[in-house]
């Protein structure tokens, strides 16, 4: 062999390795977590997929790293209490698990980092973090507040149309209702008969009634919260429509619906008792799962209805923060793993345990529409969604709480709809008063 | 005695009861108490400031909190005399002579309606009277009737509570009233029976009095409970539909620690605390006089 070619193959190779050296140097999850091996970070998770998903993928986080990840489980319900004690406390929560409607309160009460914290770190960040590869209404919506990231979306939902074909082909209905009023009209009547029912509403009183109900039937009308002074929107005509429609709808929906929380209505469509439900994504794997569902091979999915103010369908998840209140180390661990979990690499893992990413990149993958029909309705629907479908100010917890209590006072009709919307506005609007949105002391973010 | 007994002795034995209680009781109360004059959102903890009696003024103009009292006090008002009426009639039944086995037996059943953790009993009746799955709705359909909307309709939701409470509570009634009915003296009972067959005069004079000390306990317990009853109703219903079931307790746990509003909800707990003392005083001086005199 010519000495010169040998010469020059070995100076390639050599140069290969050393360029893979270098790249190696520059930044590895292993490499990055070194300093922190053996460091504990504690977060709450939820008693939902999308948890169970992470949890199944994190002992090769622990491998990789050294850092223990100390999940405390708690039902939705008490996970907004359990974190606001933690943080009022200064106790060991060292990453936030956040609703998009508890983000403003734990950024304005100094909770949460802003991931720039991190970012502008490079011994810290994944170069292929890639933030644009979010969908960027989810990411502002979960993860954003006042144009500051502070959380990555991590259990992602929006409402979809879960239907059943095997009820629409008998009653002669080739597709899902395209709106609203035809969803009512025509598939109502001719869906509920025989003890069976066109459609259910979770409404129970607690953030079901205030996200999955009330706030499902404002948007598409036309209707909101709050107009642009953030005083009460909800006499405008077009919000009265959304909830006047919710009233004529109850007649197409079991019994007692004021009682269905998400477990009651998910389980309902899976029995086969309602022929139509608009639900999180997050339920697809309940649903196509034969154990907890009898109608897996009718199940059909399509983007939530439209309204004649478009289609502007539910939107929910949390985001993953890291806490102010963990110390340096801890705070840099949690990082790591809120980088990790979230990541691209990490999607399709995700979505085939049963999680939803919120990253653009993996939805575009070959095969994934296909093998996950979910897919398509809920891209469309993360394109067309609101950010503020609930008000993501610091007053939520308080707004929610009236909206809970008179959402099902109207729908229960112990106070007509009007008068119900305007007992809920001025609560509200007091609520706001008292927090200094009418006085300029805060300004008008949601 | 008193004299031999030392100052030191005395302090050791008493202590650690009276430091128990001023942790886990006073102290707690002299916070709520503090707390209610405050503004304190646990959210807003920057703007926490004393606000004097303000708290005190929202909970005694609130329209929802007055509604939430009147609520719990129709709950006490139909419970409480059906729990008596009952546990009487079965304290009365049991303290027949010759039911021996049978009175051992029905003592044991009696404790477990009242052993069960309310929570469990709020879980147990969400999922027993559940319109579609629950037993009770499948018992009624064997009967031909169609299913009851137990928990989804405002009313039923109520009686729900209602029934709930009484079974739970009954046998707590009539084993602290069978307790004391066998206080009564055997030879004046034998005496008042030779004078009259009426049972009724029997119960007035003669055991009545033996069942007042007990009957006390059972009102100023069960008002208590009553007024502060939470768990169960929390599992079961949440207070809804709407605020239907939405007692004072289940009001002043959503505003303290869903809303976060811990000064207002101290206000609502301290005047609930005022009226239970005012309602147990009262108890005291009406029925309990005659056994003090």
């Amino acid at each position: 062999m010519d000495f010169r070619y040998q010469a020059s193959a070995l100076a390639l190779v050599s140069g290969l390795t050393l360029a893979g050296a270098a790249g190696a140097q520059e930044w590895s999850l292993e490499e990055a977590a070194k300093p922190y091996a053996g460091t504990t970070v504690d977060v709450v998770f939820l008693l939902r997929p999308g948890y169970e998903a992470a949890e199944a993928m994190l002992p090769e986080f622990e491998e990789k790293t050294g850092i223990k990840v100390n999940i405390i489980k708690q039902p939705y319900e008490n996970s907004l209490g359990e974190q606001v004690r933690d943080f009022v406390a200064d106790g060991d929560l060292d990453i936030a698990l956040i609703d998009l409607v508890w983000i403003g309160n734990f950024a304005e009460n100094g909770w949460i980092e802003p991931i720039s914290k991190f970012t502008s770190n490079p011994d810290l960040t994944d170069p292929d973090l890639d933030i644009d590869d979010f969908f960027p209404l989810v990411l502002n919506a979960f993860g954003g507040w006042n144009g500051e990231i502070y959380g990555l979306p991590f259990d992602n939902y929006s409402g979809l149309l879960f239907y059943n074909k095997c009820m629409l082909d008998d009653a002669g209905f080739d597709g899902p209702p395209q709106t609203w009023d035809e969803l009512k009209d025509v598939y109502g009547p001719a869906l509920t008969k025989d003890g069976k029912y066109a459609f259910a509403l979770q409404s129970k009183r607690n953030e079901t009634q205030s996200a999955d109900s009330f706030a499902r039937v404002l948007w598409p009308f036309g209707g909101s919260f709050l107009d642009e002074n953030f005083r009460s929107n909800l006499l405008s005509d077009e919000s009265l429509a959304g909830l006047n429609f919710r009233q004529d709808l109850m007649q197409y929906m079991p019994e007692g619906i004021v009682a269905y929380d998400h477990a009651e209505t998910v389980n309902a469509f899976a029995q086969g008792d309602v022929a139509m439900i608009t639900e999180w994504s997050a339920f697809y794997s309940t649903l196509t799962n034969p154990e907890t569902s009898q109608v897996t091979d009718c199940l059909a999915i399509s983007p939530e209805p439209k309204g004649p103010a478009g289609r502007k369908p539910a939107l929910g998840g949390f985001s993953l923060a890291v806490a102010s209140q963990a110390d340096e180390d801890e705070q840099a661990a949690a990082w790591l793993f809120i980088q990790w979990v979230t990541s691209k690499a990490n999607a399709m893992e995700y979505l085939e345990r049963g999680g939803v990413p919120a990253r653009q990149s993996v939805y575009q993958e070959a095969g994934v529409a296909e093998k996950f029909s979910f897919v398509p309705s809920l891209v469309e629907s993360w394109q067309e969604g609101v950010p503020e479908f609930r008000p993501r100010f610091a007053e939520w917890p308080e707004v929610t709480e009236i909206v809970q209590e008179w959402g099902t006072k109207i729908m229960l009709g112990d106070v007509t709809v009007e008068d119900g919307a305007k007992e809920l506005g001025d609560r509200m609007e007091a609520v706001l008063e008292k927090a200094g949105y009418y006085d300029g002391r805060k300004p008008l973010a949601q | 005695m008193r004299g031999s007994v030392g100052r030191k002795t005395i302090i050791a034995f008493i202590g650690p009861a009276v430091l128990a209680l001023a942790v886990i009781g006073i102290g707690p109360l002299l916070f709520a108490a503090w707390t209610s004059l405050l503004n304190f959102n646990l959210t807003k903890l920057r703007d926490v400031r004393f606000i004097g009696l303000e708290n005190y003024a929202n909970v005694l103009t609130d329209e929802a909190f007055w509604a939430a009292m009147g609520r719990t006090f129709t709950l006490l008002g139909i419970a409480l005399p059906v729990q008596i009426a009952l546990g009487l009639g079965i304290a009365l039944l049991l303290s027949q002579p010759g039911v021996g086995f049978l009175r051992t037996l029905t003592r044991l059943s009696l404790v477990v309606p009242m052993a069960t953790t309310y929570a469990v009993v709020g879980l147990l009746g969400q999922v027993m009277f559940n319109i579609k799955f629950g037993v009770v709705n499948q018992l009624i359909g064997f009967l031909g009737f169609s299913p009851v909307n137990w928990i989804g309709d405002s009313t039923n939701a109520f009686i729900l509570v209602v029934f709930w409470d009484i079974w739970q509570w009954t046998p707590f009634v009539a084993l602290v009233l069978l307790a004391g009915l066998t206080t009564v003296p055997g030879e004046i009972e034998e005496a008042a029976r030779l004078e009259t067959r009426k049972w009724w005069t029997i119960l007035r004079h003669v055991q009545l009095p033996f069942l007042i000390p007990g009957l006390t306990a059972v009102l100023i317990l069960r008002t208590a409970d009553t007024l502060k009853l939470f768990d169960m109703v929390f599992t079961m219903t949440r207070g809804g539909p709407g605020a239907a079931t939405e007692f004072v307790s289940v009001m002043i746990q959503r505003v303290g620690f869903r809303a976060f509003n811990l000064g207002l909800a101290s206000a609502q707990a301290i005047i609930l605390l005022i009226i239970t003392i005012i309602l147990s005083q009262l108890y005291l001086k009406l029925v309990y006089k005659e056994v003090r005199q």
